[in-house]
């Protein structure tokens, strides 16, 4: 059984509709009008067990919202969430024992104390037994190297070093779903590889469930199996990671670097099945599908123009294919 | 849930503790206050040979047990629970493993202590300076213990009340100067209850607010009989009750402006 089953879920927001001047302030204040905005629109899906899940989407795509519904926070408009059995927003404190969250910067860290202080009352209102509080701790002090950031208080620590110890917090209490709001904001590259170890380790180890919303792909990349894709309140993927990639965008991108050039590439190959993206006198930058066509098909077309001196082949990220999606020119088929 | 509601008080005299200013400047205020009042009675007394119906001593002592009990009975964490809802720090709150009301009643424990040090601070400088009449007996000492702690359920209902305002209004400085104000003159910290009309004496009967401060004091002065005392702690704990359930309701009302329109 999943251990988080959502089914055609709804969140519609309640939007006061203010008019401008005076006049229209009174006649909010009388007779306020609403507009509704659906923020997430029939979303389903199910999540396994132990599953590393990226939740991607642009900004005000219905991530956040999602999120919040999972954890109880918000009531859905309609459909339904049941996670581990639970009803997160009937029982939340209930299901609150079972899950961890990091919703960006908000914090559950005490800003006046050394955070180790907080991690104690962690442990006290989770009930965690001493050994395997003290075996946790051990274990997360030295995969995050927290040791000499235990005794300091919040307000003394950088936003990465926060970070490191929020997310500690988090899993302390051994729950068996973590949502990761946002978890890499603005952090610099070293701590970013950190956390996402991190992450992995554990959801190896205690089989952790872990939905990750984020914005920096790379995140996606090294730490999810899974992506779910939302846009403007509905998914538009599902599946696997690298299924995702195949789908959207089995694309290679090459560079040339070239001389003698006799005619414009971009016009003579106006034809070909690929596409090129950049031309200068000494360079060229290429993109075709990689079903269609290999490198070799496309130095044959091109070296007729050009010699060609120096090449280097890139596959496209997921970050270009979202760009892409993003911008609408992708339409899965 | 005790553990976990114990440990967030000891954290909260922990951050009240991180600069030990915080406990001289809070005594110094309690002290300079208490002295503009006991002066004035001095002055009353001197000009007409009667401090309210009260010997002077007993008028000294009123007012150094109120800057006592003064901390205890108005300080608590309603701002802290405003700032959190404005500031989104509530979803934090509402994701730990006790309820919203149980990790604010750890706060006020903390509170509570930091509260009793200072007013005890107080009444030892002020026991230096004046003359303090000792509790009438052992009995009565202990009677006015309880009736403090029986307080607090009070106390902590209307911070809770006043802080779920934070939901409706990006600011509860207004009401919070309320609620400082009404217990300030129905419960006898201003002046001794009995010096007020006779219409606000009979309403002051029937509210919460006179036991916080004039009957413990009274109960300490042996000024009130047994038998009063009984009734009034099951109008207390009815009062405890009743504002608990209003707290209760207000906040599970008022906290679905979280979470059915997100915040």
């Amino acid at each position: 059984m999943a251990i988080i089953e959502v089914k055609n879920l709804v969140k519609t927001y309640k939007i006061s509709e203010k008019q401008n001047g005076i006049l229209g302030y009174i006649k909010h204040l009388l007779h306020p009008k609403y507009r509704e905005q659906t923020a997430v629109n029939n979303v389903s899906f199910n999540i396994e067990e132990g599953e590393l899940v990226g939740y991607i989407g642009e900004n005000g795509a219905g991530k956040s919202t999602t999120i919040k519904m999972l954890t109880g926070l918000l009531t859905p408009t309609s459909g339904s969430v049941v996670v581990n059995g639970l009803v997160p927003n009937e029982k939340r404190i209930q299901n609150n024992k079972q899950i961890g969250a990091v919703f960006g910067q908000k914090t559950q860290l005490w800003w006046d104390l050394p955070v180790i202080e907080s991690f104690r009352l962690i442990k006290k209102m989770y009930d965690i037994p001493e050994g395997e509080y003290r075996k946790n701790l051990k274990k997360f002090t030295e995969i995050l190297q927290l040791e000499e950031l235990l005794d300091k208080q919040v307000k003394n620590l950088s936003l990465g070093q926060k970070m490191r110890c929020e997310i500690a917090a988090t899993f302390l209490h051994n729950p068996k779903i973590v949502y990761l709001d946002e978890p890499t904001i603005g952090l610099d590259i070293l701590v970013k590889d950190n956390i996402r170890k991190f992450i992995k380790d554990i959801n190896k180890e205690k089989k952790t469930t872990v939905i990750l919303t984020t914005h920096d792909l790379k995140d996606i990349e090294e730490v999810c199996d899974r992506i779910i894709l939302i846009d403007k309140g509905s998914i538009i993927y599902d599946g696997e990671k690298e299924k995702f990639k195949d789908i959207y965008g089995n694309k290679i991108i090459a560079e040339f670097v070239v001389k003698n050039k006799t005619k414009s590439v971009t016009l003579e190959t106006q034809e070909e099945d690929f596409e090129v993206i950049e031309e200068t006198e000494n360079s060229l930058k290429i993109r075709f599908n990689h079903d269609k066509l290999t490198v070799i098909n496309i130095v044959d077309s091109i070296s007729k123009y050009c010699e060609i001196l120096d090449m280097h082949v890139q596959e496209q990220g997921l970050e270009e294919i979202l760009k892409e999606i993003y911008r609408g020119e992708i339409i899965r088929d | 849930m005790l553990k976990s509601m114990l440990k967030i008080g000891k954290m909260r005299w922990q951050e009240y503790n991180i600069y030990p200013s915080n406990f001289y400047l809070f005594t110094l205020n309690r002290i300079v206050e208490v002295v503009v009042y006991i002066f004035v009675w001095q002055a009353i007394y001197n000009q007409t040979g009667n401090a309210g119906g009260l010997s002077i001593e007993q008028m000294v002592t009123y007012y150094i047990l109120v800057a006592t009990l003064r901390p205890i009975i108005l300080w608590g964490c309603n701002e802290d629970m405003a700032y959190s809802i404005r500031n989104g720090q509530i979803h934090k709150e509402l994701l730990n493993p006790i309820s919203y009301f149980q990790y604010y009643f750890g706060m006020e424990i903390g509170e509570f202590a930091f509260a009793t040090v200072v007013g005890l601070a107080t009444f030892v400088c002020c026991a230096i300076f004046w003359k303090v009449m000792i509790p009438a007996s052992i009995l009565h000492f202990l009677l006015f213990i309880f009736i403090i702690l029986l307080s607090v359920p009070i106390t902590f209902s209307l911070q809770m009340i006043v802080g779920t305002v934070g939901f409706y209004s990006n600011s509860i400085w207004g009401m919070q100067i309320l609620r400082t104000a009404i217990i300030s003159i129905f419960s006898g910290i201003i002046a001794p209850i009995t010096l007020f009309p006779q219409w606000f004496q009979t309403l002051n009967n029937f509210l919460p607010f006179k036991e916080l401060i004039y009957t413990p004091i009274n109960i300490y002065l042996g000024q009130i009989s047994l038998n009063e005392i009984g009734i009034i702690i099951i109008k207390q704990i009815i009062w405890g009750i009743l504002l608990y359930m209003l707290a209760k309701f207000f906040f599970n009302h008022a906290v679905k402006k979280v979470t059915i329109n997100g915040g």
